[in-house]
């Protein structure tokens, strides 16, 4: 009998144990094929299970970029599979059976915005450098940085946050208006810091923690929306104590700012 | 009542000592950026001297290492100036008319060699180096009080308000201004583009209000329930055109569109999203259907990219005549990623579209064009601005070069004709 109750009990941690590895393998990557401009934790997992098998050396960051391509695309070729650079049911099942992914470790350090890799034949605590900052997954055109992405969130935030979405992107945009004209600092920082540019930067509310709205609608300016029509200045003809900003040309008026030129 | 008075005063007396220290600290900061813009200041009077120097230096030389050693010097010297200009506290109007010049010396020297006439440089820079010796004392005197630490940076400040007429700034301006356009005049390539950029050529017939909302129900018929408004733009924008604002349910947004022809410019809806639940091929295969609805035909998908709610897409015209992408001629798209909504679009460039000129095609060598350790992965052709804002023909190549942190990939436009690199860069 007491045999019997050992024998069931083994089976049953054996059933559970085969039931929570088969749980683990299908909670490997998300449905969807991988390609380049993706972004998300399942571009992580490849991302870092590519890197494990030595084949990606770059940051992992969830964002499916050139580098990773080619990393998958050499992948691709040495598995025999069909090479396309895009990570499809065949690619991720290969790749889960040939490499590891330490998730727990691989997100803690993304969470504390450490600087690390995830190679395979190394202790993974002697990969880990301390960083500076949690980075941000968005995927931007190639001539803006996360720098620029967080700098123009928190202006935007400062500057307009009571404003409608339209009033926030154009907003973001008279600041990219502002780097590509010569009468301006030439980058991002140097515009948001030119002094009495801005009041979010004079009275300290650039400083504010921007929300998710504010970065979706610096996102937009940066792909390219323009709402204020190639506008390089803005005011609130309520607050504005500038005569000289009521002689520029008025293009639009969103909310409570004029856009001009 | 004992305890009260001893309890009122100590607070009192915490209070003052806390405004004191608060005063003090204020101060001292005050101070400490009040030197620094000083300097900052003393920086650009120095440097001024130094590029009105560097420019007669450059016209000694007749086209040599001298002259060019001296041109790099003005244009580095304009660079330093600009930035400490960026970072002061100066009146709008001059600063920017101010950082326009700066930046006009400088592409110039830097260009001078490969772009100017003959004899052309030595006239310019003799000009512009009159006008900098001009501007080099108004600078000074205009400066004088916050570099000698008579003002506050509150006065400074202060006399910076345009009432104030102890310093005419805006004068100070609009003599810059003047300097720009007699030293510097706009090429006719740079004409061209701003032409293009305000729409001026367009000649399409103007489209009523009415015609302009059924362009927009017409594109985007599930979000036209509700148009709150329909205004005009204000008298002061380059382009007229119209601007509709729209509600649906959730949905909030605009659309612009031009007076000239009904163009759509661009297109924003607002609103809250939900998990995402469509394919990437799905979105993909909705927004091409989307840009053939609204006639954008001629263009070609390029790239997208993934963002938490939604999907960017990038499509670029291409020119029928070889078969070439046009980079200025882009239109973007913003998908849902939960319902594969558009709630995007943006043709402001496209219809800008460039008017680009046939070009002969030399066969390059790319073996001997890149170092060995690069990879050709693609050969396309494309349509590209070059320095000179001129639509050239380039090859489009996608190159790779593996170094110690992984596989770099870069764009390199190549002039089809000339071989001249025109742009590189490195794609992420």
């Amino acid at each position: 009998m007491k045999k019997s109750i050992i024998k069931i009990l083994a089976l049953f941690i054996l059933i559970m144990g085969l039931y929570g590895s088969a749980v683990d393998s299908s909670k490997a990557f998300s449905a969807r094929d991988l390609g380049r401009g993706a972004t998300g934790d399942d571009v992580i997992e490849l991302q870092a299970r590519l890197q494990y098998i030595s084949f990606y050396k770059g940051t992992i960051d969830g964002k499916f970029g050139y580098g990773t391509y080619w990393a998958l695309r050499n992948f691709q070729e040495k598995y025999g599979l069909p090479i396309d650079g895009v990570a499809g049911a065949n690619t991720k099942k290969k790749l889960t059976s040939v490499s590891e992914y330490n998730e727990k470790f691989v997100m803690d350090n993304l969470a504390k915005g450490n600087q690390f890799t995830h190679y395979g034949g190394t202790p993974l605590s002697a990969q880990v450098k301390a960083g500076a900052s949690k980075p941000e997954q968005a995927h931007l055109p190639s001539k803006y940085s996360e720098q620029d992405l967080k700098l123009m969130a928190n202006a935007v935030y400062g500057e307009a946050r009571g404003e409608p979405y339209e009033g926030q992107v154009a907003v973001a945009a008279v600041i990219l208006n502002r780097v590509e004209h010569p009468d301006f600092p030439n980058t991002v920082g140097g515009v948001i810091f030119q002094p009495g540019a801005f009041t979010a930067v004079a009275d300290g509310q650039i400083w504010l923690t921007p929300n998710e709205r504010a970065k979706e609608a610096v996102l937009d300016a940066l792909n390219g929306w323009d709402p204020s029509e190639n506008s390089i200045y803005y005011f609130n003809p309520v607050t504005a104590t500038s005569k000289w900003i009521w002689s520029r040309p008025q293009v639009k008026k969103i909310g409570m700012h004029i856009f001009c030129h | 009542m004992k305890k009260l008075v001893f309890v009122l005063s100590f607070a009192l007396i915490a209070l003052a000592v806390f405004s004191y220290d608060k005063a003090k600290e204020n101060d001292k900061l005050a101070l400490a950026l009040s030197g620094q813009y000083a300097k900052r200041m003393a920086d650009a009077s120095e440097k001024l001297d130094e590029l009105n120097v560097a420019i007669e230096k450059s016209l000694l030389f007749n086209q040599s290492d001298g002259s060019k050693k001296a041109r790099e010097d003005i244009w580095r010297l304009t660079s330093d100036i600009r930035s400490s200009i960026d970072s002061l506290p100066l009146d709008a109007s001059f600063s920017t008319a101010w950082n326009n010049y700066l930046s006009r010396v400088g592409s110039y020297a830097k260009d001078a060699e490969r772009l100017s006439k003959p004899g052309e440089f030595e006239n310019v820079m003799a000009k512009a180096s009159e006008n900098l010796q001009v501007m080099s004392t108004d600078w000074q005197v205009a400066t004088a009080g916050l570099v000698d630490g008579n003002y506050s940076m509150n006065e400074w400040v202060e006399r910076l308000d345009a009432n104030n007429k102890d310093v005419e700034w805006s004068q100070i301006g609009n003599s810059v201004k003047q300097y720009t356009e007699s030293d510097f005049p706009l090429t006719a390539s740079e004409s061209d583009a701003m032409k293009k950029k305000d729409l001026k050529n367009m000649t399409d017939s103007e489209v009523s209000q009415d015609d302009a909302v059924s362009i927009f129900k017409q594109i985007f018929p599930h979000v036209t329930n509700d148009v709150i408004g329909v205004e005009k733009s204000q008298p002061g924008a380059p382009y007229p055109f119209y601007h509709i604002r729209f509600t649906s349910n959730q949905t909030v947004g605009y659309i612009d569109i031009t007076e000239k022809g009904g163009h759509v410019l661009s297109y924003l809806a607002d609103r809250p999203f939900g998990e995402a639940t469509v394919s990437f091929d799905d979105m993909k295969q909705r927004t091409e259907e989307l840009l053939k609805k609204a006639g954008f035909r001629d263009v070609v998908f390029e790239e997208a990219r993934e963002n938490d709610n939604a999907w960017h897409f990038v499509y670029v015209r291409v020119e029928p005549l070889h078969n070439a992408k046009v980079f200025s001629d882009v239109i973007h798209l913003k998908v849902a990623k939960d319902t594969g909504e558009i709630v995007g679009l943006n043709a402001a460039e496209y219809i800008r579209k460039e008017k680009v000129e046939d070009q002969p095609i030399v066969k390059i060598d790319w073996k001997t064009f890149f170092n060995k350790d690069v990879k050709v992965e693609k050969a396309e052709l494309a349509y590209v601005e070059n320095e000179q804002l001129i639509q050239r023909l380039a090859y489009l190549l996608t190159v790779t070069k593996e170094n110690s942190s992984g596989i770099g990939t870069y764009h390199v436009l190549v002039d089809s004709e000339t071989k001249e690199v025109i742009k590189t860069e490195k794609l992420f």
